[in-house]
């Protein structure tokens, strides 16, 4: 038997082998249990001879493995060319829906003061007197009272105007430290219109420690606001009045549209008022039992369907209660 | 409030600019809203263009009927030739005069001269509505004579004006007039308030004034005066034209001056015409239930003891501190006045005001609670004025009252307010604000609170913020020290957002929907005891109408691929005042039982609960589609509450998260794999599913560890009434991997019992 001749002949028909198929009946025919080499080799008697037929069996056998993997590849390609899809052809998907604009801003103010270490308390919506208004020093005759102002559901029942009730119900419960925020819906009787609505949104915050200044309230709602509107804003605070908070402020953010240049967005002042706080009353603490020369406190009340339309600057917030998917959908 | 600077000015000196003013006013004090400019632009040499004029000759124009033909010196030597329509004037007249190029407000283009019916007109005689210092267009403004030809208008007049438009905030009363603005103005911008020197006129011939008071707490002073001799007419131009800046008509020079002097103090004033008043004295006293009075707009009001009334002692003569009454409004005949400058007491006022839906700039001032002593510089300013514009000689004068109230003393620690505002403001210059705003300091910090701020000022923090207001703009950011502090979102919150995003995950979008409703399943649900619509008067008990609602809005959008939840609250009735406020889950999504079922079995699955429906009975669900679970229900929506095939579900988050496992056990799935075979039973037609599940794993335990319902066949095969049911089983112990032999026991003793209970058989 001639080894050469035989190694020449394998490699040639591995050569030629254009498939898997054949590459496998090449194999079989030069390296299987039948085939002439290896029926040499169980037959060799000499060394020498059997040191050439191993060679050459090595070498046939390297020779097929590597036409194989080369068909093979040559397969694959073959087929991945055939299975081209045109990508921008649109898909049916899987179906996601959009959470509520106010939820995803409620979340984003959660998970700021979440990070700053406050706790959010859940407050009651229906709420008495004593708790909208009393506790947090409403005078007798401020116009809130009036149930031209807000919703009563009974003499001494109305639904909250505003979150600050969570704050004495907070502190009723839970001796200073506290940092909170409340976050919900509250009511008042507002007609609607474009930017008003019986039903709102707000969020308030409340901090009461040993040693709490007003700089502390801006520099956090300045930290909120940037949070919110962007990290190049600028804030500025301006006195105002309001019953359970002494001195109280309101908190003003440079335009996120024109960047304090004046536009429609902020009625060309550069400026755009985002809502009250302050430092807690006195009066407030004294409903509590908190002693307000040992702790001092700041709290803020903002709406924030008033964040949302001034971000995404969108003119009528009944957008917010209509539900229309077009709208959802975009944010 | 608005707040014209030429007028402001004249009680305080200040460098500043108009706009400065509202900027420092704005950080602390009140909210300026904007600075209007009104009158002649102040714009390149405009004003020069406005001069003095005086009629020389006037007559008819030649080719008009209506139109003059005048001659004016206007200072340049010669006449000047101007066409005018206006006839209230003649020859002498000292008039206002506008020359070509100047620009007046609401003309497009300068002014130009050109001939008006073929004569030439070089320039114009003007209207007080023409310059903005009012409304009139009645005729042109006449100046008094005496003034020189050729002068400049603006030396005359205040034909270029600019008005800070204020919002005062409730508590500050005193900033509702022009001394409050004065003094702030004065304290922020290192201005110097400037005394107002008015001289009380003499009383002549001496007349009794009868002023009684029934009712001392709802007034607790009156001041009136009695002028005689008086002469009705318009006001002078210069008051026209601060009423006109300040924002209020000019109506006579009487109720102009009324309304002047509110302006100025802040303290509203009333003027009756005293011939009508029965006896010509006051007495305050509440209405009888049911009196009646027609108020200066000719309304009729029915009162009641609620309500506060200044009578002539027979009858109501206004409506206290709210409006006049009509008969004994000033008119052009009145020579003789009762002059009102009272004090009245805040909430009465604003319950009668609100009750009446009649809100006035008097009422508007009462309701915050006016300092009784500015009655008495209102009513000297407002005689003296009667005096020296309407010819008026005072008579008589009475201020009845039990006393004023003293000036209130409250200790500041200048500490104290660097503690609370986090700046350090040296206790000289607490001392200086505080003194500049009108309060008096003595060694001991015990501070005097001026009467104008004995409302809103009472506690030493009242003083702290007036400290803070003033030095805002310093205060620095920093943040509290949270030295004992640690947030964290309860497992309730951290459950709720999980809902929220399994169902965003599952392709709901999130709805809001009103929590008040115009009807509601619950009877006792409660009820708004005035809603503001039928449609808002109820506290729902479930969110089903609302998102119903939201699914329909959607259709008429035209939107397709409709998936919408809620997670909000409904107000379940206790029993006690206050409703059970309890935070529920719902959704509606365009399908069948199945989609229900899929999003509701989403949320069980990821707070690892076991979703278990039962067949169930509910009003507003498909009644072969309904289905109860451990905190609500699901199922297909009642095909008569919205067209088209809808599924719905509300679980309550109280009842659904309360079986949540604190901690979620490891199950070893790996060391002995399980055995999984399928079997198939037929069963009557209405056995369900569950109770099949049910009955195989209590037969098969413990080795059978899963029974998973994949098919429900129905046919000839299987016969008339009569299902097959395919199940997955799935075997496994923990201690060793199970053989088919072992399988075997433990399905016929499943077999065997679903034979027992549900007459089933195994099919092929």
């Amino acid at each position: 038997m001639d080894a050469d001749a035989l190694e020449r002949e394998g490699l040639a028909a591995a050569a030629a082998a254009s498939s898997a198929n054949a590459i496998e009946v090449v194999r079989v025919e030069y390296l299987g249990r039948k085939s002439a080499l290896k029926q040499a080799l169980r037959e060799v008697r000499d060394r020498e001879t059997g040191m050439a037929l191993n060679a050459a069996r090595e070498r046939l056998e390297g020779a097929i493995d590597a036409r194989e993997s080369e068909l093979a590849r040559a397969e694959l390609d073959a087929r991945l060319t055939t299975e081209s899809v045109d990508v921008t052809l649109p898909v049916g998907g899987f179906s996601r829906g959009k959470l509520h604009l106010i939820t995803q801003i409620r979340r984003e103010v959660e998970d700021v003061f979440l990070g700053l270490g406050y706790s959010v308390v859940d407050g009651r919506e229906v709420e008495t007197i004593h708790y909208n208004f009393d506790a947090l020093n409403f005078p007798a005759g401020h116009p809130a009272r009036s149930p031209l102002a807000t919703l009563f559901v009974d003499e001494t029942t109305v639904l909250r105007t505003e979150t600050s009730p969570s704050q004495v119900r907070t502190m009723e419960v839970q001796e200073p430290p506290v940092y909170i925020v409340s976050l919900g819906r509250t009511y008042r009787r507002d007609t609607p219109d474009a930017t008003h609505s019986p039903i709102f949104h707000q969020v308030e915050g409340l901090a009461v420690d040993e040693g709490i200044t007003l700089a502390d309230l801006t520099g956090t709602l300045d930290f909120l606001l940037r949070k919110l509107f962007g990290e190049k804003r600028r804030t500025e605070f301006r006195t105002h009045y309001f019953p359970f908070t002494e001195p109280s402020i309101e908190a003003y953010v440079s335009c996120h549209v024109c960047d304090g240049d004046g536009c429609p967005v902020c009625r060309h002042s550069g400026w755009i008022e985002v809502g009250g706080a302050g430092m807690v009353d006195p009066a407030v603490f004294a409903a509590v039992g908190y002693d307000p020369e040992r702790y001092s406190g700041f709290a803020f009340g903002w709406g924030l369907e008033r964040i949302a339309m001034l971000r995404h600057e969108f003119p009528d917030l009944r957008e917010l209660w209509r539900n229309d998917l077009r709208f959802s959908r975009q944010f | 409030m608005r707040a014209p600077l030429s007028w402001l000015r004249e009680y305080v000196r200040v460098d500043a600019t108009a706009h400065e003013i509202a900027r420092r006013l704005n950080v602390s004090t009140l909210e300026v809203d904007r600075v209007i400019d009104i009158g002649v632009a102040d714009v390149g040499d405009n004003l020069s263009y406005l001069r003095v004029g005086k009629v020389v000759e006037a007559a008819k124009h030649p080719n008009a009927d209506k139109l003059q033909l005048c001659q004016l010196d206007v200072g340049e030597g010669e006449l000047r030739q101007i066409v005018c329509g206006a006839w209230n004037f003649g020859v002498g007249a000292t008039v206002a005069v506008g020359l070509p190029g100047v620009l007046l407000p609401g003309f497009p283009a300068p002014l130009d001269e050109r001939p008006l019916r073929g004569e030439l007109s070089r320039g114009m005689i003007l209207a007080e509505d023409e310059i903005g210092l009012g409304s009139d267009h009645d005729g042109i403004m006449l100046l008094p004579g005496g003034i020189e030809p050729g002068s400049p208008l603006s030396d005359v007049l205040p034909v270029c004006e600019q008005v800070l438009d204020c919002t005062t905030t409730m508590n500050r009363v005193d900033l509702l007039s022009m001394v409050g603005l004065a003094r702030e103005v004065a304290t922020l911008c290192n201005g110097q308030l400037l005394p107002i020197d008015v001289e009380d006129p003499a009383i002549v011939r001496p007349g009794q004034v009868d002023v009684s008071i029934d009712d001392p707490e709802g007034c607790p002073r009156y001041i009136a005066r009695v002028l005689e001799g008086v002469s009705v007419g318009p006001s002078p131009m210069w008051l026209r034209a601060r009423l006109h800046a300040a924002g209020m008509r000019s109506i006579s020079n009487v109720v102009d001056i009324t309304n002047y002097v509110m302006h100025v103090y802040g303290s509203p004033l009333h003027a009756f015409d005293r011939t009508k008043l029965d006896g010509g004295g006051i007495l305050v006293r509440r209405a009888a239930d049911g009196e009646e009075l027609t108020t200066l707009d000719g309304t009729v009001r029915k009162l009641d003891e609620r309500d506060l009334l200044i009578t002539d002692g027979t009858k109501a003569v206004a409506l206290g501190a709210i409006m006049g009454g009509l008969d004994s409004e000033i008119s052009d005949t009145t020579t003789e006045i009762l002059l009102e400058a009272a004090n009245f007491e805040p909430i009465g006022i604003l319950q009668t005001s609100e009750r009446l839906g009649l809100r006035t700039e008097g009422s508007n001032r009462w309701e915050k609670g006016v300092d009784p002593h500015m009655a008495e510089p209102a009513a000297v300013l407002a005689s003296r004025l009667l005096v020296d514009l309407a010819g008026a000689e005072l008579t008589g004068a009475a201020d009845v009252h039990s006393g004023l109230p003293e000036r209130a003393v409250v200790r500041l620690r200048p500490e104290r307010t660097n503690r609370i505002v986090g700046l350090d403001v040296d206790s000289e210059e607490q001392r200086s604000i505080l003194e500049r705003l009108g309060f008096e300091v003595n060694g001991d910090w015990d501070v005097t609170v001026p009467t104008w701020r004995a409302r809103d000022v009472t506690r030493e923090i009242d003083l702290v913020e007036e400290v803070a207001r003033v030095v805002l703009d310093r205060v620095p950011h920093t943040m509290p020290l949270r030295r004992l502090v640690a947030g964290h979102l309860t497992r309730e919150q951290r459950h709720r957002r999980l809902v929220e995003d399994v169902l965003v995950g599952s392709g709901f979008s999130e709805a809001y929907t009103w929590s008040l409703v115009a009807a509601d399943p619950d009877r006792n649900a409660l009820r708004l005891a005035d809603p503001m619509s039928g449609d808002q008067a109820i506290l729902r008990t479930t969110l089903l109408d609302g998102l119903i609602a939201a699914a329909r809005e959607n259709v008429d959008a035209g939107n397709d691929g409709i998936a919408l939840f809620e997670l909000a609250r409904v107000y379940l009735p206790s029993g006690e005042a206050l409703p059970e406020e309890r935070w529920r889950v719902g959704g509606i999504v365009a399908g069948g039982f199945s989609e229900a079922r899929s999003a509701v079995e989403a949320i069980y699955d990821a707070l690892h609960l076991e979703l278990r429906p039962a067949r169930t009975t509910v009003p507003h669900l498909h009644p072969g589609k309904a289905a109860a679970t451990t905190a609500g229900w699901l199922g297909g929506l009642h095909p008569a509450l919205l067209d088209g095939s809808w599924a719905v579900f509300e679980l309550d988050l109280l009842e659904l998260t309360a079986p949540i496992p604190e901690r979620v056990l490891y199950d070893d799935v790996i060391t002995f794999p399980p055995l999984r075979q399928d079997i198939a039973v037929v069963v009557a037609e209405e056995v369900e599913a569950a109770a099949l599940v049910d009955t195989i794993l209590e037969a098969g335990a413990p080795e059978l560890r899963a029974a998973n319902v994949f098919d429900v066949y129905h046919g000839d095969q299987v016969g008339a009434g009569r299902k097959s049911v395919a199940i997955h089983l799935s075997f496994q112990v923990p201690d060793r991997t199970l053989s088919d032999a072992d399988a075997a026991v433990v399905r016929d003793r499943v077999i065997a019992l679903l034979a027992e209970r549900f007459d089933a058989e195994l099919r092929g």
